[in-house]
């Protein structure tokens, strides 16, 4: 047998794909039993960095678009709220009144935290999943903020503060957040009127209803089109009464012993730019209990 | 081979930021096109069986990163339709379109069928597509509409992304 340098060398070139395939597997081994959290950590820091510079860029240019159409208008305005301007200076010496008087109703509430016992800390969606198989949402905010893996994380919209998700992985500057709607996302909710307890998944997508599982049976007489369902606290990483959804359709399946409720988000997911991480202010530790993933 | 791979993770990872910023916009039913995934098909079909895997090995790596798929379930499926392009190489030439839109749409299925396959074998743990669901097809269908301008914006950068013996 002769030896051949350019077959050994074309068996070693064939031999890459298997060799990179097995390392992808021993990844999956490992990160799928969670033995290192590690590494996904350094990756979403490190990339994260530049995935922020991406969304900016993009926010750049169509912010810039935006802006020399918008000089036009502010110019026409500018003149308009210059007349409004003495008008409202005469009221301001009222607000002002009115402001401090309410500052102390909130103190004396304990509402001025917003949830009692949390602190939010706001940030603004940079990102979403490169892929269409799984879904999520990157922050721009990370463990330098003081965000935390398995923080609730909220919404505001038309009025409503409603549940966006929770954090997953926190980089140091940028954290990924799984939705209400992602499949691997489950939160213990309650019907805010019957007070019927559930868990609430999401279907996959942000257009699909979420579904409540394990609703008592009896409730199918009393829940109704529009029913608010909010989160229930219980044993879980959110806090209580957060909006999760609205009562879409109640299906009853003869052989099971609850009762299956679609739910219309509150949240339009398309349309949220800010959130609102919710940093516990005890030391009781975000995610103690169950909850979030199964 | 080497300025070839790291020129096609450049780009792949470019792509993924790409993604995951800017082509929300113009998604869908909430599908996106898999622009990384096509790059990965062409670099591999013009380079054979050592730099498309490695490509698709360190892309899938760092989209790993930017989602919340386990770490290595990218890294197995880029690695994986890779390999099955690189398969073609040598084997036919590529037109403008239609072969751009076959290669598109059935590396997406082939994508599909990684996951799938990771799915069974992790079985709980990781997400397969769902043949029978409308996400599947439209990627497909993007995936394959997008790729015969990708493939076209891709062949000025051959001298970057093919190595000479791929360009042979």
């Amino acid at each position: 047998m002769s030896y051949d340098p350019l077959k050994v060398r074309e068996r070693g070139r064939r031999a890459a794909a298997p060799i990179l395939l097995a390392a992808s597997l021993l990844c999956l081994t490992i990160s799928t039993r969670s033995l290192v959290g590690l590494p996904e950590r350094v990756g979403v820091t490190v990339l994260g960095f530049f995935q922020k510079g991406f969304s900016a860029l993009g926010g750049f240019v169509s912010d810039t678009l935006d802006s020399i159409a918008e000089l036009r208008r502010l110019r026409r305005d500018y003149d308009e709220l210059s007349a409004k301007l003495e008008r409202f200076t005469a009221m301001e010496r009222g607000m002002a009144d009115l402001r401090a008087e309410n500052g102390r109703l909130k103190e004396q509430l304990g509402f001025a935290q917003g949830e009692a016992g949390y602190e939010r800390i706001a940030a603004r969606i940079v990102a979403k999943d490169p892929g269409n198989l799984y879904s999520t949402i990157v922050i721009d905010k990370g463990v330098e903020s003081g965000i935390r893996k398995n923080m609730p994380i909220v919404a505001f919209q038309d009025g409503i503060e409603g549940l966006v998700g929770r954090v997953v992985e926190a980089g140091l500057g940028t954290s990924l957040v799984v939705p209400l709607y992602d499949q691997s996302s489950y939160v213990a909710c309650r019907l805010v009127n019957e007070r019927h307890e559930g868990l609430v998944a999401g279907s996959g997508g942000a257009d699909d209803p979420l579904v409540m599982r394990f609703v008592k049976k009896r409730a199918k007489d009393e829940v109704q089109f529009g029913d608010l369902v909010s989160t229930s606290g219980y044993e879980s990483v959110y806090p209580p009464d957060i909006a999760v959804g609205r009562v879409k359709r109640v299906r009853v399946l003869e052989y099971q012993t609850s009762v299956e409720i679609d739910l219309d988000p509150v949240l339009d997911f398309s349309r949220i730019e800010y959130v609102f991480a919710f940093k516990p202010l005890s030391a009781r530790p975000a995610g103690e209990g169950g909850g979030g993933t199964p | 081979m080497i300025r070839s791979i790291l020129f096609s993770c450049l780009l792949l990872l470019g792509c993924g930021y790409v993604q995951s910023t800017w082509l929300g916009s113009i998604a869908l039913l909430g599908v996106t096109p898999d622009l990384a995934l096509l790059v990965l098909i062409w670099v591999s079909y013009k380079n054979g069986i050592v730099e498309g895997p490695c490509s698709g090995f360190i892309s899938g790596l760092a989209e790993d990163f930017l989602s919340a798929a386990p770490l290595g379930f990218n890294a197995f499926v880029k690695t994986a339709v890779a390999t099955c392009a690189s398969f073609l190489h040598g084997v036919f030439f590529i037109d403008r379109v239609v072969l751009p839109f076959v290669l598109g749409a059935l590396g997406t299925l082939a994508k599909a069928l990684a996951a799938g396959f990771l799915a069974i074998l992790f079985s709980g743990k990781l997400r397969g597509y769902d043949l029978l669901g409308k996400e599947l097809w439209i990627e497909a269908a993007y995936n394959g509409l997008a790729a015969p301008f990708l493939f076209l914006l891709l062949s000025p950068l051959k001298r970057l992304l093919v190595t000479e013996r791929g360009r042979e």
